[in-house]
């Protein structure tokens, strides 16, 4: 279902992707012509002069890897649970965040990402097209396809498992502010294709494609020392349902908020 | 360009700080509680208990759904509801109006899941050869009952068709249904707090035939109904008070704080006393919260034991072992006579001491042959929280256990009546 929160950030999400871009771009353009002020070229040593066609090592922001290139990277997120699933109870869940990427063509790359907590995993392919605005405005938009699996067997406690398949249409909007620093805001819509769960002998199936929720993710990409960068950011989604608490099971048909710290280390 | 740091800043500021949303539910209808159940007399009452196929209104409510009354005593009266249960954690709750003619109610709907709710209004009819009649507690062959009537959301007028035509008698299969904290969590957005006398008086009308609350004591050693581990905003109103709950005297307690709907925090004996001067529930589960000596709720279980017995009631009062610690407390105990207790740890420890009630964890699954084994020496078999509607039926067809703890008592209540 819905919601109009949901529509807010999609509608959000797209009207940056299709208005706000080109439309900053266009109308510094507009401006700089209109004014006929000469452009003022910053020297190439300056900390935000943008050599042309650079590229930085980055997840998350929208420009396509060289064709046949690979992009690595390994950290951990940090999921917040929500107080009405846990109650009193406040817990951060970690997991560790591996991702993979390879350029396909000058504006197309495949993605691969796998989440883990070892009872709990993710994995998950997509492909993204990406283009650039100018120099420094970037934005992009793909569709991933998870699929993630839990189980539980802890005596007295657990007999359980479960499985589902999700998929994650989402457009990306970056923004370079100097030569190293890197920002991007991504939406994502979180569909579920299909959920199963067995507990001791008993299962139920659930395969109806269903709006899940959607999410918001901030990223920032620098380096940290040397040549080494590193992705650090926040991803808020707004879901029905959160893969990582599916030994909670959940039965509201509400959207809760999932607060994610992203780190990673670009290899 | 500077202009574009500002908007991206923005924008994310108010996409970030929007998403938090806080879900609220308000009852849209005020109940007049009449005394007595004016046309709905017992025999009228009992006709109209049953199965019904929804012909007008099952996009909202699913194609068939229960209906069921229940009482709540006020001193030297009686108050009646009628409820209905739909599968996917929806219920009715509806009282008659006997300034209406005919057979009528009008009441208010949820959906538990979600901050569903609306006004409604229906009567009650006899269908015979398509046309319809007022129902006067006799039905003769070929004639069907028929309850219709409209519905709306919210606050606003009712306008929606609802029409629901008697299918079949409730399953009368003896089954537990029983009331995660008396009929659900804070979460669940219900009209009265979870462990409140409140609650329990409602927990009928979700479909409850029993209940569980959780004890604690106070700071001065009275034992009171209180579930988290803190005093915290998920359970009070904002009073500047924090901490565990058993720093505090029950007087503090009393006078300065509320439950998240406004009600005082109850001790164990006032509850107890609601179920068995207001309700007609069969079943309390004492789940123990405390560590350190069970004596104080010991005495007042077999005090209410005994009350029930007098009063003719067939109740049944537990003490729950979910721990070790709890079971310490138990076996610490001087006599254990007349002290029954729900043993939620491993089949070996309900033998040893002999509980005649074994509750596992659904997460847990069937557990057929532990069932089966503690059924065939005669002891009773629950599992709890169970809130998956799909598990809940499951559970209810394909195990063996005779009763079910869950926050949605509704749909519990639906798939067990409605089973054949």
């Amino acid at each position: 279902m819905a919601s109009p929160l949901h529509k807010s950030v999609l509608l959000t999400a797209l009207w940056l992707l299709a208005v706000v871009g080109p439309a900053v771009a266009q109308s510094s353009d507009t401006l700089r012509t209109r004014r006929r002020v000469p452009r003022r070229t910053l020297p190439a040593d300056h900390p935000r002069a943008i050599p042309p066609g650079v590229r930085r090592p980055g997840i998350y922001f929208p420009q396509a890897p060289l064709p046949t290139e690979w992009r690595k990277s390994i950290g951990a997120t940090f999921t917040t649970t929500p107080r009405e699933l846990t109650e009193e109870v406040g817990v951060n869940i970690p997991a560790v965040d591996f991702n993979i990427q390879r350029g396909v063509s000058k504006h197309f790359f495949l993605t691969g990402r796998v989440l883990t907590q070892f009872l709990q995993s993710n994995a998950g392919i997509g492909l993204r097209w990406s283009t650039p605005i100018n120099d420094r405005l970037f934005i992009g938009a793909g569709d991933d396809l998870h699929g993630w699996f839990g189980a539980l067997k802890i005596k007295d406690v657990f007999n359980s498992q479960a499985y589902g398949v999700q998929n994650y249409p989402n457009v990306s909007i970056g923004y370079r502010f100097t030569r190293d620093l890197q920002i991007t805001l991504k939406g994502e819509a979180i569909f579920d294709l299909y959920y199963r769960s067995q507990v001791g002998n008993l299962t139920i199936e659930n395969t109806q494609r269903m709006f899940n929720g959607s999410a918001i993710s901030v990223v920032f990409e620098q380096p940290l020392y040397g040549k080494k960068h590193v992705s650090l950011g926040f991803r808020g989604s707004y879901s029905n349902f959160n893969w990582q608490l599916w030994s909670l099971y959940d039965t509201f048909d509400r959207n809760l908020f999932y607060p994610q710290l992203i780190f990673g280390f670009i290899l | 360009m500077r202009h574009f740091h500002l908007l991206l800043i923005g924008l994310l500021t108010l996409m970030l700080g929007s998403c938090r949303k806080e879900y609220d539910v308000v009852e849209p209808y005020a109940f007049a509680n009449t005394p007595g159940a004016g046309r709905f007399s017992t025999p009228v009452r009992q006709a109209i208990e049953g199965v019904y196929a929804v012909t007008e209104g099952a996009d909202l409510f699913g194609e068939q759904v229960v209906l069921k009354w229940s009482t709540l005593r006020t001193g030297s009266d009686t108050l009646h509801y009628l409820s209905v249960f739909t599968a996917d954690a929806g219920y009715f709750n509806l009282e008659p109006q006997p300034q209406i003619g005919g057979l009528s109610v009008a009441g208010y709907w949820r959906k538990l899941a979600n901050t569903q709710t609306g006004l409604a209004r229906l009567a009650v009819e006899v269908k015979r050869n398509g046309q319809r009649s007022a129902f006067t507690g006799k039905l003769a062959t070929g004639d069907s009952l028929v309850v219709s009537g409209v519905y709306g959301e919210n606050n606003l007028e009712p306008t929606k068709r609802l029409t629901m035509v008697y299918r079949r008698p409730l399953n009368a299969r003896p089954f537990a249904v029983l009331a995660h904290r008396s009929g659900g969590r804070t979460s669940d957005l219900l009209p009265a707090s979870e462990n409140s006398l409140e609650i329990i008086k409602m927990a009928s009308r979700l479909g409850a035939t029993g209940i569980e609350i959780d004890v604690r004591y106070t700071k001065d050693g009275v034992p009171i109904l209180y579930h988290d581990n803190t005093l915290n905003l998920r359970l009070i109103q904002k009073n500047g008070l924090s901490g565990p709950i058993e720093s505090y005297t029950y007087e503090q307690l009393t006078t300065f704080v509320r439950l998240i709907n406004g009600e005082k925090i109850p001790t164990l004996e006032q509850a107890l006393e609601t179920v068995i001067s207001h309700t007609d529930l069969s079943f309390v589960w004492l789940d123990t919260k405390y560590i350190g000596p069970m004596e104080k709720v010991q005495k007042l279980q077999q005090q209410f034991l005994q009350r029930a017995a007098a009063a003719g009631r067939n109740l049944r009062i537990v003490i729950g072992i979910p721990s070790q610690d709890a079971l310490d407390s138990y076996q610490a105990l001087a006599s254990k006579a007349n002290t029954p207790v729900l043993c939620e740890l491993d089949t070996s420890i309900v033998r040893s001491v002999n509980a005649r009630i074994w509750a596992p964890r659904w997460t847990l699954g069937d557990q057929t042959p532990e069932v089966d084994a503690m059924k065939a020496e005669g002891r009773t078999v629950f599992v709890w929280t169970l809130d998956e509607p799909q598990f809940i039926r499951d559970f209810i067809n394909q195990t063996r256990f005779d009763g079910i703890l869950s926050n949605y008592p509704s749909v519990v209540a639906y798939y067990h009546y409605s089973e054949q």
